[in-house]
């Protein structure tokens, strides 16, 4: 790979460094955390004035979501094509598993609002899992550009 | 990108075509998120606080948190992607200075969107920071697209 390609990557990655923040720091101010929390944000709470998410305000929140997590994770993990981690098996695994939890986290809210409030704890450890796996790839990436 | 690795993009009249069409799009997008911005939250240090901050005086309620931290989430993927797919056209046509304008459009596009919550959270001291970075990244992609575009057209890349 030339330099200057992983000049620009170094510094996507740290675009998405930025973007994650923001992410963490966006559910925090509005959904929160903690099983509660999340079973308030949509379901809704008559003590707290909250009210209840309709399929129809949700979808409007994910459909760009679909789109954009398609991208990023896109983006992010054909630049391990480039390196020497393209024929591992753990690779698959790892584009399968950051896949699969994105799809969790966009989709679960649905089955919240339809009753399976066993869901909320999806819809958290999809969260962190997601977020975890993408922070797996950007050290992943980083490593292959500084050390190989 | 497929464009990465084509040996002579200006013997390869389809890609340079499509990468041609693609600046033109940059292009509009970086003038319009200029006039966008400019009407709804602001380019200069008086109309960024008054939208983050609100005026008294004036009538105008402060942003809120929630949706400023939606408008920098945004702001954040628009950019980057932006910005990589243009360093990754100008990488493949600039010879010389590819290494310094990469450096210098993604640094300051980094501290404008690092100085935005800051600005919002801790000082009015880092809107500064911000509109000045946000005006040397809007000119360096403004310089790289038009580069780029001159350099499809010429003879060999």
């Amino acid at each position: 790979m030339q330099k200057a390609y992983k000049l620009s990557i170094l510094y996507y990655l740290l675009f998405s460094l930025l973007l994650i923040t923001s992410a963490v720091m966006l559910f925090e101010h509005k959904i929160g955390f903690s099983v509660n929390q999340v079973l308030e944000y949509y379901i809704g709470s008559e003590e707290k004035f909250i009210p209840a998410k309709s399929a129809k305000g949700i979808l409007k929140l994910v459909l760009p979501h679909i789109f954009v997590f398609g991208l990023f994770i896109m983006v992010l993990l054909h630049f391990l094509v480039f390196t020497r981690l393209r024929y591992k098996k753990s690779t698959l695994t790892l584009i399968y598993l950051t896949f699969i939890t994105a799809l969790l986290e966009i989709f679960t809210p649905f089955m919240i609002i339809s009753g399976f409030s066993f869901f909320a704890y999806i819809k958290l450890f999809s969260f962190f899992a997601f977020l975890s796996l993408i922070l797996y790839i950007f050290w992943l990436l980083f490593r292959s550009i500084v050390y190989e | 990108m497929r464009f990465t690795l084509i040996n002579n993009l200006q013997k390869d009249s389809t890609m340079s075509l499509i990468l041609k069409g693609l600046l033109v799009f940059m292009l509009l997008f970086l003038l319009s998120d200029i006039l966008v911005m400019k009407s709804s939250f602001g380019i200069s240090a008086q109309t960024i606080n008054t939208t983050l901050f609100g005026d008294e005086e004036a009538y105008i309620d402060p942003i809120s948190e929630s949706s400023f931290l939606e408008f920098w989430h945004t702001q954040i993927f628009f950019i980057m992607m932006t910005l990589l797919t243009l360093s990754a056209i100008f990488i493949r046509v600039a010879k010389r200075s590819r290494t310094l304008f990469t450096n210098i459009v993604m640094t300051s596009a980094i501290i404008s969107l690092v100085s935005l919550p800051l600005g919002f959270y801790m000082s009015k001291f880092f809107i500064d920071i911000y509109i000045w970075t946000y005006f040397i990244w809007h000119t360096i992609a403004l310089y790289m697209i038009f580069y780029s575009f001159w350099k499809l057209n010429a003879k060999s890349v």
